[in-house]
């Protein structure tokens, strides 16, 4: 079981891409992007060369686009043209603005419960050794099992609406944030908790002064995993059986056949995703850089 | 040890007996005591319940394999792509991996659209998740090789392909094939969410059908089959990753 996840949150990962958890995981975030962009952005030396690639392939791809939905090669009824999505934007902008911030608000709240949940039962269960070798298994199992086999189970039981999507929600982001925890706990220096033990600590004082400090790098690297994992319940939640949010704006259209207002609406939600984990990300530098 | 696996059974003896008298308390159609699943599991095997069960079970596999197979074709293409060719991987590695930030759900009901309630759709999703770790993966082992070594195998002479096979290969095998593990429960994955989030065939139909009718205790029996092929499945490419691991020291 040992360093089933690689926590991101020290530095010895060579790369933002390369550490993903080989555990049996069922969930898109074990690589963080956003090292990876700005690890890469950092080197001066033919950035810009890097940065007109990028330009050109987006544009041309966009441009590639139009003119093949233009040319009629393919169904505009699958396949909208990009000026049609810009266009429908203004057509679905309100809903899916007012879908997105339903479904952020309901994944707020179920993030918080999950690292409030995770990191406590994350310690508790880092720091007593036999409890965490009988129970560390069935949190891998849980973390690793596919959780969309529950989700009829979850909608039977609490119904439509916004209490599902939370505890679905909390099912995604409780086990990450807590194995890469009871990670952190396990891997605390033992000679600290040795020479802090022979000074004369209280089992508190070494709770409080040792174990809590040297969590925090597997404490952030959880916040991070956990929200992606947070928003991706929720949104299969409200795609599932939502009457609100976002997934339920998106299954929407693609049931009514608007192409183009579906794919306003999923560039809209991919690039508040990508926003939210990028700032997450440079948080989450930010702190490591003033822990020192 | 054999406290640990003691400690351990306990568990699993005291949540089932939990669950059934919560279950019978409570909802029994609702919470299914394990006393009903057991008989729903044995109508669901002998085909009782659901007789269509092996086209389904097969039709899922079969989805799984094609989109497990297209994910590994290409996350390895655009994974050595990327990694041999510098410009292209800081180029597009970043725009991969942000695109690796979006909950892949998102883009389901666009792939529905595109391609229909059928098994094209299933296939599309469960590559597009199986991709993205398997293509991340290649590149960032490709970048780990160290290029001293490349240097060494070059200066004694060693040419393109048996520097790859030789030196690169091994050097990088233990990260390729724990993407090519995680690519392959995502995939499973894919396959399973976009069944159930609608479909006409496939074991996703059959447990949507199951809980559409509340024949609960059905639902939980394929349930615990669907999982038993997930496991099968991580099972083996665990094996493969042990073998990795020892090939490589």
């Amino acid at each position: 079981m040992d360093g089933m996840i690689p926590s991101e949150g020290t530095s010895t990962a060579p790369t933002g891409a390369s550490s993903h958890p080989t555990g049996a995981s069922s969930h898109p975030s074990q690589a963080f992007p956003g090292k990876e962009l700005r690890r890469q952005s950092r080197r001066s030396d033919d950035a810009w060369s890097v940065r007109l690639l990028q330009i050109v392939t987006v544009v041309a791809l966009v441009a590639g686009w139009e003119l093949v939905a233009r040319a009629g090669w393919v169904d505009p009824l699958f396949v909208p043209s990009p000026s049609n999505v810009v266009r429908a934007c203004g057509n679905v902008g309100a809903t899916a603005l007012w879908g997105l911030a339903d479904t952020l608000l309901k994944t707020l709240i179920a993030y918080v419960l999950s690292v409030v949940l995770g990191v406590a039962l994350g310690i508790v269960l880092g720091s007593v050794r036999h409890l965490r070798e009988a129970v560390n298994p069935f949190v891998v199992a849980l973390y690793g099992m596919p959780k969309i086999l529950v989700l009829p189970w979850i909608v039977l039981i609490f119904g439509f609406g916004v209490l599902p999507a939370i505890v679905y929600g909390i099912i995604h982001g409780l086990f990450p944030i807590m194995i890469l925890v009871i990670g952190g706990v396990r891997d605390v220096d033992r000679s600290l908790v040795t020479v802090a033990r022979s000074l004369g600590a209280t089992p508190w004082q070494l709770d409080r002064k040792v174990i809590l400090p040297a969590v925090v790098p597997s404490v952030l690297a959880g916040m991070r995993v956990g929200i992606v994992f947070c928003l991706l319940g929720v949104l299969v939640v409200e795609m599932f059986a939502g009457i609100r949010g976002m997934g339920y704006v998106l299954s929407t259209l693609a049931n009514s056949f608007d192409a183009a207002g579906l794919f306003a609406a999923t560039a809209l939600v991919s690039t508040a995703s990508i926003a939210i984990v990028l700032s997450l990300e440079v948080l989450n530098d930010r702190l490591s850089r003033w822990r020192g | 040890m054999s406290r640990i696996v003691a400690a351990r059974a306990a568990i699993v003896v005291g949540v089932l007996a939990l669950w059934e008298v919560w279950a019978r308390l409570a909802n029994p159609l609702l919470y299914v005591p394990p006393s009903r699943t057991l008989p729903a599991l044995g109508r669901l095997l002998s085909l009782d319940s659901y007789p269509d069960l092996p086209e389904n079970l097969g039709l899922t596999l079969v989805e799984i394999v094609i989109a497990y197979a297209l994910a590994v074709g290409s996350g390895i293409g655009v994974g050595f792509g990327l990694g041999l060719f510098r410009l292209l991987g800081r180029a597009y590695g970043p725009m991969l991996a942000a695109l690796y930030a979006v909950p892949a759900v998102v883009w389901y009901p666009s792939l529905m659209l595109f391609f229909g309630l059928a098994a094209a759709s299933k296939i599309a999703f469960g590559f597009l998740l199986g991709f993205f770790p398997i293509a991340l993966a290649v590149l960032a082992g490709v970048r780990q090789v160290n290029p001293q070594l490349l240097t060494v195998a070059r200066a004694f002479g060693s040419g393109r392909v048996t520097t790859f096979v030789k030196v690169m290969l091994p050097a990088m095998l233990y990260t390729l094939v724990g993407g090519l593990r995680t690519g392959l429960a995502l995939s499973v994955v894919g396959v399973i969410v976009g069944e159930i989030l609608g479909s006409k065939a496939g074991l996703g139909a059959l447990i949507n059908h199951a809980y559409g009718l509340m024949r609960t205790a059905d639902y939980v029996a394929l349930i615990l089959v669907t999982l038993v092929i997930v496991v099968a499945l991580d099972a083996a490419a665990s094996a493969m990753e042990r073998w990795a691991q020892r090939w490589t020291g």
